[in-house]
């Protein structure tokens, strides 16, 4: 089974309905994309298939078959010198301190440079629908929202996904 | 500012053991041995509330009886809540806290774990305050089972920077004396001439004559503090960096994926660990085989111990574990089968074994005479439900255990893990990860046993990680309470007379031996929250301790939610009989102490966050409530009630929080996020019940949590009334969050919703007229 991982390619011997959140997990070791639910309700496993937002955690290998599948270790870009450039959205998840204990905070920030792509200026309103399907138990929404809207104003209108 | 991660390597960690071991760990090594000289410092309260002091409790009972002692207890237990007592401050040895490394920075080895709440972040500042380094010239590390430093406590309670702050400032404060001491002996100039600079001292006057902290850390021939005198501690006025919004340390390895959390352990030749789980509440594994699962493709190890309720199952993935784990045979005696209805008439606040905590005159007798009002409060079973469900990495190879495991007690896990292998504690050594939250969930880790059981039987590593199906059932939960308040008012519009009747299942009494449960008398987690601390001449608060079928315990805040919405929804019902402000009326009843003085800061502070007085947005009500105990939180929440669907929208919710020196103030305020956040989602949303034997609940589909699109706003002052030391910041908001929204409902309404959570069903009788 052939893989793009963060432009990386791979060969894989793993059978074809396992699901592709334990394939990055523990066949690969990419552990930053998260295991919270397995039923596609939280949103902790949320990665890029081809630059769309999907669930890791109900995606089969086999349906992802020669995919581009970015996750949160490829989010960032990374000069010719080695220094690692965060992507807007986790910029401003560090400037606006959102984290506590940070184990939903990859889905929310895949969810939040995919939506962004496809919708580079939200209102707040808009933001609110894209992101009310992440669950954040510590309950940091306040933050993340007003994140996610810096992240907007960041961008310029530009490119902001992958 | 560098976070150290070589503990969660397990290979690294390993060989990071046998160096503590020889003893040639740096500075460490020039370190003689000393005896831990203990600095007790003992209140009357403080030395009966210690663990240790429980003979001398029962002595005192024996003295006065048993209702005195109770009551004393309860007391004692609600002057250390979110702050500690005396008893429970760490120990301020500057070796067990801090070591010099060879480029002379300084490492911080931390036994309180980083679930979220920031500690890592806001115990680091409160050494670099007092070392007077800057910033980048410490290293903060986990500490684990092997450190000196045996933290019994864990991480809970919000007791985390309160019994680290004074601690750790003298042992900071300790070792920057000693090292300057030993500066002034190189240099050649006195104490008072030099003074830190970068990763050493140098002379003030010329700066090129310095000297490194290692090189001195190598002559320093005792590590004992000095003397109280020469122990100079930074005047709390001159803090530059205790009171900032310092960055958190742990942020950018979360926003990055870099961060290792007991879920994400990993090890070479590692297998995955599923168990079997029971199908019912009371159920005993009688009978199990391999089954279809010994033929399966990818199982290695299959292990079998009727005797202790253990079948499970390695495998070499995951999904291969949990199916096999599936398909092993195991029969069950199931025992009784619960339901919801048999679970409410036993946590009636009733009949025998109510054990008073609070009582000041003869409330039973002012409410036998007048006019009492009655009201019935009630909350369901909650889940804590952090987003990392329980998961850990064992390996138990030569004798020695080694366990990874996102825990709140590494120490307790360690005590778990000796007892189900049986096997000596000091064989076992456990090292706590990131945690993907804790909420109480994790200060019992038996995740940690099964995979120390698999990995034994197996010998290789193997990792446990529950699905959110097992963790939803098989942890303990939030316990279902009852609260019956009583009243009475005089003629003057003041409370004469009141009476908080309170039934709970466990909390703490979940977790501690059964001697303790004698002189406590009351369970301290069940009960926070319940006492009447306004100036009510008539007041008696009794809880009755009621055995469930159900594991019940720590939760966020433990009683505090519901029993402070039980206490201030009350609170307002007595006010509205007078026709009273609900502000107003709490001023008016607040002790003329210095704990009084502290609740009128904050409700004051809040009333006027909110504009309360003004009026609220057009089709908008507000509510207010508020809580003390060291912390003192005081709330408003403004909402609406879209009286067709039931369905209540909080907008906003305002909080004023006076939780002594502030050591971290963004941090502060993102706590105070949170606990909004959960009291909203415990008001409007979460609940849990029992059917047939077991709890209905399976994933999120049956256990909703908030989500963004029903967050309110927050708000948050931080109010200071000149207290010097820190209390507790993790638990002590979410106390106020139901009855404010409850006190804004009844504004908006003019009914009352007495029983949690206010779901769309529950306001819908409200509004018709009906209901408890």
């Amino acid at each position: 089974m052939e893989l793009t991982v963060n432009g990386k390619g791979y060969t894989l011997d793993v059978p074809g309905e396992e699901r592709l959140l334990w394939v990055l997990r523990d066949w690969l070791g990419l552990t930053g994309t998260k295991f919270g639910c397995g039923i596609g309700i939280c949103g902790a496993c949320t990665v890029h298939v081809n630059g769309a937002a999907v669930r890791s955690c109900l995606m089969p290998l086999a349906a992802v078959a020669g995919a581009d599948i970015r996750t949160i270790e490829g989010l960032a870009a990374t000069d010719d010198s080695g220094t690692i450039r965060l992507h807007p959205v986790q910029q401003a998840f560090v400037d606006h301190q959102v984290p506590q204990c940070g184990w939903c905070m990859s889905g929310q920030i895949m969810q939040a440079a995919s939506f962004l792509t496809q919708n580079p200026q939200p209102t707040e309103e808009e933001t609110v629908r894209a992101m009310s399907a992440n669950y954040c138990r510590c309950g940091c929404y306040v933050r993340i929202r007003q994140a996610v809207q810096q992240a907007a104003g960041m961008a310029g209108g530009e490119e902001v996904g992958t | 500012m560098t976070r150290e991660r070589d503990g969660y390597d397990p290979v690294e960690a390993r060989e990071a053991s046998a160096d503590g071991e020889s003893g040639d760990g740096g500075a460490e090594g020039a370190e003689p041995v000393r005896s831990t000289k203990r600095r007790w410092r003992l209140t009357r309260r403080g030395f009966l509330i210690g663990l240790g002091a429980a003979g001398a409790g029962l002595a005192v009972g024996a003295f006065f009886g048993r209702p005195v002692l109770n009551e004393i207890m309860a007391e004692s237990m609600a002057e250390a809540e979110h702050a500690g007592s005396s008893f429970m401050q760490l120990p301020d040895d500057p070796p067990l806290w801090l070591e010099v490394l060879e480029d002379s920075s300084i490492r911080l080895s931390l036994t309180k774990v980083e679930m979220g709440q920031g500690v890592h972040t806001s115990i680091a500042q409160i050494a670099v305050e007092e070392l007077g380094i800057s910033w980048d010239d410490l290293v903060v590390e986990q500490a684990d089972t092997s450190s000196r430093l045996v933290d019994g406590m864990g991480t809970g309670g919000s007791f985390s920077v309160a019994t680290s702050y004074g601690s750790l400032r003298r042992a900071a404060a300790g070792m920057r004396s000693l090292l300057q001491r030993e500066a002034a002996v190189v240099l050649e100039r006195p104490e008072a001439a030099l003074r830190v600079a970068g990763r050493g001292f140098a002379v003030a006057d010329s700066p090129e004559s310095k000297v490194d902290f290692y090189s001195l850390a190598g002559a320093v021939t005792s590590w004992d503090l000095p003397e109280e005198e020469t122990l100079q501690l930074k005047a709390t006025d001159e803090f530059t960096v205790v009171g900032q919004p310092v960055a958190r340390i742990d942020i950018p390895d979360k926003v990055t994926g870099q961060a290792v959390y007991g879920y994400d352990m990993r090890a070479p030749n590692m297998l995955y660990g599923a168990v079997a789980r029971p199908p019912t509440l009371e159920a005993k594994l009688v009978h199990a085989s391999a089954g279809e699962a010994a033929a399966m493709e990818g199982v290695e190890e299959i292990v079998i111990d009727v005797e202790n309720g253990f079948a499970g199952v390695a495998a070499n993935s995951r999904s291969a574990a949990w199916s096999a784990v599936k398909a092993m045979e195991t029969e069950w005696d199931e025992g009784h089968l619960w339901q919801q209805e048999e679970i409410e008439a036993l946590i009636e606040p009733a009949g025998e074994g109510g054990i008073t905590i609070q009582r000041e005159g003869n409330a039973a007798g002012v409410l036998r005479r007048e006019t009492a009002i009655t009201a019935t409060y009630r909350s369901p079973f909650a889940v804590q439900a952090p987003l990392e469900a329980p998961a850990a990495l064992a390996d138990v190879q030569d004798g020695q255990v080694t366990v990874w495991v996102s825990t709140q007690s590494h120490e307790r896990a360690k005590g778990l893990i000796a007892e189900a292998l049986g096997v000596e504690a000091d064989t076992v050594r456990v090292v706590p990860t990131y945690l993907g939250g804790g909420f109480g969930a994790k200060l019992d880790t038996g995740v940690a046993v099964e995979a120390a059981r698999l990995s034994r039987a197996a010998g290789v590593p193997v990792h446990v990680g529950w699905d959110r199906t097992e963790a939803m059932l098989h942890g303990y939960l939030r316990p279902p309470t009852k609260s019956v308040l009583s009243g009475a008012l005089d003629g003057n519009g003041r409370i004469a007379a009141m009476e908080h009747r309170q039934g709970s299942s466990d909390v703490a009494f979940s977790f501690m031996p059964a001697f303790m449960e004698m002189v406590m008398g009351a369970d301290f987690g069940a009960t926070v929250g319940a006492r009447i601390d306004y100036d009510v001449p008539n007041r008696t608060v009794t809880a009755w301790r009621k055995k469930l079928p159900v594991w019940t315990g720590w939760w966020r805040g433990l009683g505090l939610f519901a029993n402070t919405f039980a206490v201030e929804s009350f609170i307002d019902e007595l006010a509205a009989e007078v026709g009273a402000d609900p502000l107003q009326f709490r001023l008016d009843h607040l002790p003329d102490s210095p704990a009084g003085g502290r609740k009128r800061a904050v409700l004051e502070a809040v009333a006027e966050l909110s504009g309360w007085g003004t009026a609220p947005p057009a089709g908008r009500a507000r509510g207010i409530a508020c809580f003390g105990s060291n912390t003192v939180v005081a709330q408003v929440a403004e909402v609406s009630v879209d009286e067709g669907s039931g369905e209540i929208t909080v907008h906003r919710v305002d909080c004023a929080v006076d939780c002594g020196l502030v050591v971290n103030p963004d941090g502060a305020k993102a706590q105070i996020e949170g606990n909004v956040m959960w009291g909203v989602g415990s008001t409007l949303i979460e609940q849990a019940y029992v059917k047939d034997g077991r709890l209905e609940l399976n994933n999120f589909e049956s256990y909703p949590l908030l989500t963004m699109r029903d967050a309110p706003d927050v708000r948050s002052v931080l109010v200071d009334t000149g207290i010097k030391t820190p209390y507790g910041m993790g638990e002590p908001p979410i106390g106020p969050v139901g009855a404010a929204i409850g006190n804004a409902f009844t504004a908006a309404t003019g009914r009352r919703v007495r029983t949690l959570p206010m779901t769309p069903a529950r306001v819908l009788e409200a509004l018709a007229g009906g209901g408890p």
